[in-house]
C-alpha cells in the first residue's frame, strides 16, 4: 500500500507542467498589431541580434507619398513588442537585407523629394544612429560584402541599372551602369515596382568569387547578369523574358552553383542546385527545375543556406495561392527534397524573410493581413527540433 | 510554494489513510466487546456508479497571445474566461472500502468539462469615426479526461442518512480537446452598421493540452436504502498543475493564424454527483448491510 502511494506521488508531482520559458522562446507565432484603420506595415527584412531578441526592417503606408515610408521594429527573444520607430518620412523606400556590420545593423533608402540613395545605421535596439548619402537614386538591392556593401540601383535620367560598392559611410568605391535599353516602356515595371503600383521586381545583387552579380534590368529585359564591375558589359547574361519572366532569387552554392528559383509568366520553378552559366548568353527558361504550381504567379521567394540534422540544406520560403507562408527544403549536395512546411491559417500570410537563429531554429518573417485587411508584421519562430522533424527527409 | 504545500497536504492525507488500517493500543477505558454484528458492520466494501455535472473555471497562470499590440495597452486585447459557468458531465464507477467511519474510495471518471473565454479588438480612425472595425472572438474548450480521484471520506452521522466529508487527490489524463472559435463583429467603414457572424472554425486541440492534477474537497450524502445506498456529493477539484502543453501553445496553424495562444491554465472543477452503491459484504442473506 506504501509503495502505492510513493507511487501516485511520483505521477502526480511528475506531471507538474509549469511554464517553459525555453520553449516559449524557441517556438511562437506573433503578429504586431496597431489600431490605426488606415495603417499598413510590412517587412523587409529581420535579423537576430546578440540579446537574442529580433530586429525588422519594414515598410509603411504613407499618407503624403507614393513611395513606403521605413518602420524600425524591435521585440524581444519571445517576439514580445520592445520598441518601434515610424522613421520621418524625408526617407522613403527601404529596402533589405539589415546589413551586419561592426555590431551595426545598416539599410538602403532614398531621399522622398530627391530620390538620392542612403546609407542608414541602426544599432540593436533598432535606434537610428546615423545616415550617410551615397547618391545613387532608386536603391534596388543590397548584400553584404565583407566591410562594404554591395548596392544595385537604378539611374532614372540615364536609365541604367547600376552596381555599387559602398562602403559603411557612405562611400562609392566602385561602380558599373549598365543600359536597360531606350524608350519609356522598359522603365514603367522598374517605376511602377518603387510606387508599388504593380508587381514588386526580384532585384538582387551578390558576389561569388571575385564576379559581382546582379538581377536587373539588362538590354530591355530582366537578367541575372555578371560583372566584374570593369567592363562595360556584363560578361554573362541569364535573360528573362522582359518583366514576365526570369530569375526570382539566386544564392550562390559551393562548387560554382547556385540555388535558384525564377518565374516565366506566372508560373515558378525551383533548381536547388543549377549549374549556371556566369560567361555569355542564356536563357532562363532552358534552366527548368521543379514546377511549384502551388505557389501564386511570379512568387516572391526567399532562399536560406542551412544546416539541420547536421545536413546542409537549402531552405526555399514563397507564398501559396492558399495565402500561406510555404518552406521547402532540399540537400544541398544533391538538391534532394527532403519536406516541407507551411505556415500561416484563417488570414493571408506572406513570406518577406527567413534567418536561422542562435538556437538552430528558424525565423520567418512575413506580412500577414489582420482580419483579413489590416496590414500587418507577423513573425514565426520554428524551434530546431520542429525543423528536424520537417526537414528529416525520406 | 504551491508545490510544498501541496505535497505537505498530500502527506498528511496519506498519513491518515494509513493510521486507520493500524490497530492502535487501547490506553483508554476498556470498551464492551462488540458484537459479532456490530463487528462485522465496521468493515464494508461498496461499488456502485454515479453520474453528474460540472462546472469549469480556468484560471490563467500566465497569458499569452499572437497578437501584440504595438501602440496601444494589451489590456484592450485581453482573455476574458467564464467561470463556473459551462456545465460538463461526468460518470464514475466507485469503489469504496468502509472502516470505522471513515471510507476510502477510488472513483475512475470520464468528465466531459467546457470553458470559454472571449477577447476583442478594435481598429478605428480618429479622424473618421465610420472607419472602424470591431471584433470579438469567442472561444469554447472543450476536454476530455479520464480522472483517477483518491478519497477519503468521514460519516458525520451514521443514520440512515450519513452525510460525510471528503478530501482527495485527483490525477487527470487528458483523452481528448477540441476548441471553437467564432469570429463576430461590426463594420462601420462597409457604407453602414454591418454586423456579422462568422461560421464557428472548429479543430481539434488535443495538442495544446497535458495531463494534470488536482486536490479535491466536498461534502456528500449517503441514504441507505435497503441493501443500496443511494449517494448525492459534491466535490471542488482545485487544480495544481498546468493543463496547457507549454510547448505546443503556438502549434495550431488554425488558431495561431486568427491570433490565438494558448494560455498556462489551472483548471478548478465543481463536480456534482448522484449514483448508487451496493455492498459486496453481507452478513446473511436478510441482512441490511449497515442500516441499522
Amino acid at each position: 500500500m506504501r509503495y502505492i502511494f510513493l507511487f501516485a506521488l511520483l505521477v502526480v508531482f511528475g506531471c507538474s507542467n509549469d511554464s517553459d520559458p525555453a520553449a516559449d522562446k524557441a517556438n511562437f507565432t506573433r503578429i504586431y498589431d496597431n489600431n490605426k484603420f488606415n495603417a499598413a506595415y510590412y517587412p523587409i527584412d529581420i535579423k537576430q541580434t546578440p540579446d537574442g531578441g529580433y530586429l525588422i526592417l519594414g515598410g509603411r503606408r504613407l499618407e503624403n507619398s507614393n513611395f513606403a515610408g521605413i518602420y524600425l521594429l524591435k521585440v524581444d527573444a519571445f517576439g514580445g513588442f520592445v520598441s518601434e520607430v515610424e522613421v520621418d518620412d524625408e526617407l522613403v523606400a527601404p529596402i533589405g537585407p539589415l546589413m551586419l556590420n561592426n555590431n551595426n545593423y545598416y539599410f538602403f533608402c532614398m531621399t522622398n523629394v530627391g530620390l538620392q540613395t542612403q546609407l542608414v545605421r541602426v544599432d540593436g535596439d533598432g535606434l537610428i544612429t546615423d545616415q550617410f548619402a551615397v547618391g545613387n537614386s532608386y536603391p534596388a538591392a543590397a548584400a553584404a560584402d565583407g566591410n562594404n556593401f554591395l548596392l544595385q540601383s537604378y539611374n532614372h535620367v540615364d536609365k541604367r541599372s547600376v552596381v555599387s560598392v559602398v562602403s559603411p559611410t557612405g562611400s562609392v568605391s566602385s561602380s558599373k551602369e549598365f543600359s536597360i535599353g531606350a524608350g519609356d516602356a522598359v522603365e514603367e515595371p522598374i517605376i511602377n515596382h518603387f510606387l508599388q503600383t504593380s508587381k514588386k521586381l526580384p532585384f538582387l545583387v551578390g558576389k561569388v568569387g571575385n564576379t559581382y552579380y546582379f538581377n536587373g534590368f539588362y538590354n530591355y529585359t530582366l537578367s541575372l547578369a555578371f560583372t566584374n564591375l570593369s567592363a562595360d558589359e556584363p560578361q554573362g547574361i541569364v535573360q528573362g523574358q522582359q518583366d514576365d519572366g526570369g530569375i526570382s532569387q539566386a544564392v550562390p552554392l559551393d562548387g560554382g552553383k547556385f540555388a535558384l528559383a525564377r518565374f516565366n509568366f506566372g508560373d515558378n520553378y525551383f533548381l536547388p542546385s543549377a549549374t549556371v552559366s556566369t560567361s555569355g548568353i542564356s536563357s532562363s527558361s532552358d534552366l527548368g527545375g521543379n514546377p511549384l504550381p502551388e505557389l501564386t504567379p511570379n512568387a516572391s521567394v526567399k532562399i536560406l543556406r542551412t544546416t539541420i540534422n547536421a545536413r546542409n540544406v537549402v531552405l526555399y520560403a514563397s507564398d501559396t495561392r492558399s495565402k500561406q507562408i510555404a518552406l521547402f527544403g532540399y540537400d544541398e549536395a544533391t538538391g534532394t527534397f527532403i519536406g516541407s512546411k507551411y505556415l500561416g491559417f484563417s488570414n493571408p500570410f506572406e513570406v518577406a524573410s527567413i534567418a536561422t537563429t542562435a538556437d538552430g531554429g528558424l525565423a520567418v518573417c512575413g506580412t500577414t493581413y489582420v482580419a483579413g485587411r489590416f496590414t500587418r508584421i507577423c513573425l514565426f519562430k520554428i524551434s530546431q527540433e520542429e525543423l528536424a522533424e520537417a526537414f528529416k527527409g525520406f | 510554494m504551491k508545490v510544498i504545500l501541496s505535497l505537505t497536504l498530500f502527506i498528511l492525507i496519506s498519513t491518515t489513510g494509513f493510521s486507520q488500517f493500524k490497530k492502535k493500543p487501547n490506553n483508554t477505558l476498556p470498551k464492551p466487546k462488540p458484537s459479532q454484528q456490530n463487528k462485522f458492520l465496521e468493515k464494508q466494501w461498496w461499488l456502485g456508479f454515479k453520474a453528474g455535472t460540472n462546472f469549469a473555471q480556468a484560471k490563467p497562470i500566465q497569458s499569452f497571445t499572437v497578437m501584440v499590440p504595438t501602440n496601444y495597452a494589451a489590456a484592450l486585447n485581453a482573455k476574458s474566461y467564464d467561470s463556473f459557468l459551462k456545465t460538463g458531465s461526468q460518470a464514475t464507477l466507485e469503489a469504496t472500502f468502509y472502516f470505522k467511519g471513515f471510507s476510502f474510495s477510488v472513483q475512475p471518471t470520464y468528465r466531459h468539462t467546457r470553458f470559454t473565454y472571449f477577447n476583442q479588438f478594435r481598429w478605428y480612425n480618429t479622424e473618421n469615426s465610420a472607419e472602424t472595425l470591431e471584433l470579438r472572438y469567442d472561444q469554447e474548450q472543450k476536454l476530455d479526461y479520464a480522472d483517477f480521484p483518491f478519497f477519503i471520506k468521514y460519516d458525520i452521522l451514521h443514520d440512515k442518512i450519513r452525510p460525510y466529508v471528503q478530501v482527495g487527490i485527483v490525477y487527470s489524463m487528458l483523452i481528448n480537446a477540441n476548441k471553437a472559435v467564432k469570429v463576430s463583429g461590426t463594420d462601420y467603414a462597409s457604407g453602414g452598421t454591418n454586423q456579422f457572424a462568422n461560421e464557428a472554425i472548429i479543430v481539434g486541440a488535443k495538442d495544446l493540452f497535458e495531463n494534470y492534477w488536482s486536490l479535491a474537497a466536498g461534502v456528500g450524502v449517503n441514504y441507505n436504502l435497503g441493501n443500496v445506498r443511494v449517494v448525492l456529493d459534491a466535490s471542488y477539484w482545485k487544480g495544481m498543475s498546468n493543463i496547457s502543453n507549454t510547448k505546443n501553445r503556438f502549434g495550431n496553424d488554425r488558431l495561431a493564424g486568427i491570433g490565438d495562444a494558448q494560455d498556462d491554465i489551472d483548471l478548478n472543477n465543481i463536480v456534482i454527483s448522484a449514483g448508487v452503491l451496493f455492498p459486496m459484504r453481507f452478513l446473511s442473506s436478510n441482512f441490511k448491510t449497515l442500516d441499522r
